[in-house]
């Protein structure tokens, strides 16, 4: 027989185990910690640069990382992180239904998503946009020399809205072939099923750079058609989680400007050289706190991750096989648009 | 007698009770489902109901029997979706029936190489999974030449990756769509008049065929051919209709899969009519021709319906399998509005709804034809 005093002793002594035994005041982090595992949204195979799997048969890419870093400012540990696979299609009802507790998947914030699916937004940590990407021998270079062509578009995502919005605004007649996975556009658009394909641009320049055996034989067309606001999607209602995410990515971001990085962040927390980076280190309190975490979990996040520039590097920069520019996607101080708020 | 009358009343009363109790509970069930489904998605800040029918989609789709646009509300495009499919079943349905009727006839046949070739057949497309053999269909369909290297015969038809283009008549779309109704309804009058069936095919030939020569004659732009003739323009072909190769990729398969399912069906039916009819027919010097269609078929008819028209309902259903290659079903669209609208629950609703209806009307046109069937004196 359970007793009462057994439950609550049985309770007591389970938040008790927990690391630091901070508590949330997020019912969404409160869970993932009585949990002890975040549920991250994976792909339905890869999206390269971004969610993808190795040969190794484990998850990386950009998007990955930043769950993972979330994962260790929540849990402490990056291998806490669990992949839930999802297609497209798929990501909002499994946030809905509560299968993922954050979606970080390359997910552009969109007024309907953001007021009629009951989601909300973080801060936007990646700034990408429509282009188009069509067979070299067409000997085009924008979207007008696709007059009658077939565009090969993956369902259900913002750029097939995009694209149809611009081709009706430019008025080129064309045909739309829509498919569910990547990996059915990929092969249709190789096999010449369609004139252009209209994706993602990093998401584009990934593929033409690794996974196309003559990138030169494809290009690019000049047209933008939109700059999409990349930021993690969470279900309505919990407050205190937008702040937790908000603060994750402002940590990676505070942590780049300052020149913290995985390599020196022990030094730089044993002798900070400015209040700043002693408040980001949790050497001076304040940090954790007012989150309802541990004082130290940046610290030990970019210990783990290292900062926004780092995980870029690994994942689509110049250490990675794709080897993109940062472009838009750099500090403000370096030419880019990201910017941290103020830790005060 | 009276015990007993009493006992049947009692009997009878007490399974309206149990009858009307489950009632009770099943609407109390699905009330409560949709009750809570509403206070979940309310908690949820999710906006239900069925307004986003009457919004535009915004976003474009492959293929529609009538003209489309990304301005569309999600209503009309959702009907385009049920119209791709009906389009895909019913063409699949009756072409399944017709190769399923052949190749099961040359199951039962005595010619060895005719009935080994059957057999092969049936084993390969009934015994691979149908997603697969779409999948292999398509991949090897969009790997054909593309439009400007288009393998053409006599320079009327095109065949390339992005479809098969033959010559149409040179008329618009609506006077196209009338003209296939005309031509059903022939069909439907001159089953009506128990026309023979050999008689009944030329007439229904022949009024086609003139009805689109005179459709033409009046309605092709003045100073032009008749006929619409596919030329490569720029990107694409012009004019004649093109058949994308995601349709054609999608009928083909289907059928191949549906028609050695009844294959078997009907090598079942033709197996049950006793050998003795088969040989009183020999015996009174009929041909094998004669002996089928008069005496096997007919015979052989009555246990065929039930589980073909279970195949027709299979095959209705089979359409949903657009969606692996980009085709633009019923089940895609719904798959689609979904991520773009948010309304998950409200669509697969739709969804469900319009299947039940189709396959509940295919199913009662069965249980009608199996009446007619019926042999009259059993």
């Amino acid at each position: 027989m359970l007793t009462k005093a057994t439950v609550v002793s049985m309770a007591a002594a389970a938040i008790a185990m927990l690391p630091g035994a901070v508590l949330a005041e997020s019912p969404t982090v409160k869970e993932i910690q009585e949990r002890g595992t975040m549920l991250c949204s994976g792909h339905n195979g890869s999206y390269f640069g971004f969610v993808e799997v190795n040969d190794k048969n484990e998850w990386k890419g950009l998007d990955i990382d930043i769950c993972r870093a979330l994962t260790t400012a929540i849990l402490g540990d990056p291998e806490k992180a669990q992949i839930v696979p999802l297609s497209w299609a798929q990501r909002f009802p499994a946030l809905q239904s509560g299968d993922v507790d954050i979606i970080i998947k390359a997910t552009g914030w969109t007024m309907g998503r953001d007021t009629e699916l009951g989601l909300q937004f973080s801060l936007p940590y990646f700034f990408g946009g429509t282009q188009f990407m069509a067979h070299g021998e067409l000997g085009i270079t924008d979207a007008t020399g696709l007059e009658g062509g077939t565009i090969c578009v993956e369902a259900g995502t913002t750029i097939e809205r995009i694209s149809a919005n611009y081709m009706s605004t430019i008025g080129v007649e064309h045909t739309i072939v829509s498919y569910e996975s990547a990996a059915e556009l990929r092969a249709a658009y190789l096999a010449n099923r369609c004139d252009a394909f209209a994706g993602w641009g990093p998401n584009l320049a990934v593929l033409r750079a690794t996974e196309i055996d003559n990138p030169d034989a494809h290009i690019i067309l000049s047209d933008k058609l939109s700059s999409e606001p990349i930021a993690a999607a969470m279900r309505q209602g919990d407050e205190d989680f937008v702040d937790v995410v908000n603060w994750m990515l402002a940590a990676l971001l505070i942590a780049e400007e300052e020149g913290v990085t995985k390599a020196n962040v022990a030094e730089m927390a044993a002798t900070p050289p400015n209040p700043r980076v002693a408040r980001l280190l949790g050497v001076e309190p304040g940090m954790g706190e007012r989150l309802g975490l541990r004082e130290t979990w940046a610290r030990e996040m970019i210990a783990a991750m290292g900062n926004f520039g780092e995980i870029y590097d690994r994942n689509l920069g110049k250490d990675s096989a794709y080897n993109l520019d940062r472009g838009l996607n750099n500090l403000w101080s370096h030419g880019g648009v990201l910017y941290a708020p103020i830790l005060d | 007698m009276a015990t007993a009358m009493e006992l049947r009343t009692r009997a009878k009363r007490r399974k309206l009770i149990i009858q009307g109790a489950l009632i009770v509970l099943s609407v109390i069930v699905v009330l409560g489902a949709i009750q809570s489904a509403r206070v979940n998605l309310a908690a949820l800040g999710i906006t239900s109901g069925f307004g986003f029918l009457e919004r535009g989609t915004g976003w474009d789709y492959s293929f529609s029997l009538i003209p489309k646009s990304i301005n569309d509300p999600y209503s009309k495009t959702l009907f385009i979706g049920f119209l791709n499919m009906m389009f895909v079943g019913f063409i699949s349905i009756i072409l399944s029936t017709i190769f399923g009727f052949l190749f099961g006839t040359a199951r039962d046949a005595s010619n060895i190489a005719l009935k080994t070739a059957a057999s092969v057949y049936v084993q390969i497309f009934r015994n691979i999974p149908l997603i697969l053999q779409l999948i292999f269909l398509y991949s090897v369909l969009i790997h054909f030449p593309g439009p400007r290297q288009a393998m053409s015969i006599a320079d009327a038809v095109f065949l390339s990756n992005r479809g098969v283009m033959i010559p149409g008549l040179n008329v618009p779309p609506s006077v196209a769509l009338g003209l296939l109704i005309a031509s059903l309804l022939l069909v439907a009058v001159l089953i009506l008049l128990k026309t023979p069936l050999m008689r009944g095919l030329l007439y229904w030939l022949g009024g086609t065929v003139f009805g689109c020569i005179a459709a033409a004659l009046i309605f092709a732009p003045a100073g032009e051919s008749i006929f619409s003739i596919p030329a490569l323009a720029g990107l694409r072909f012009r004019g004649g209709i093109t058949v994308p190769i995601e349709l054609a990729a999608m009928i083909v398969s289907i059928v191949l899969y549906g028609s050695a399912y009844i294959a078997e069906v009907v090598r079942g039916g033709l197996n049950q009519v006793p050998r003795g009819l088969t040989e009183a027919g020999q015996a009174l010097g009929l041909t094998p021709r004669y002996i089928w269609s008069r005496i096997k078929l007919p015979m052989a008819l009555r246990s065929i319906i039930p589980p073909l028209v279970n195949q027709w309902i299979f095959i209705m259903k089979a359409t949903t399998i657009g969606v692996a290659i980009g085709f633009s079903d019923l089940f895609m669209l719904v798959s689609t509005s979904i991520t773009q609208s948010g309304q998950t629950l409200e669509l697969i609703a739709i969804l469900m709804l319009a299947f039940l209806l189709v396959n509940f009307a295919i199913a009662q046109f069965g249980n009608w034809l199996n009446a007619r069937m019926k042999l009259k004196a059993h």
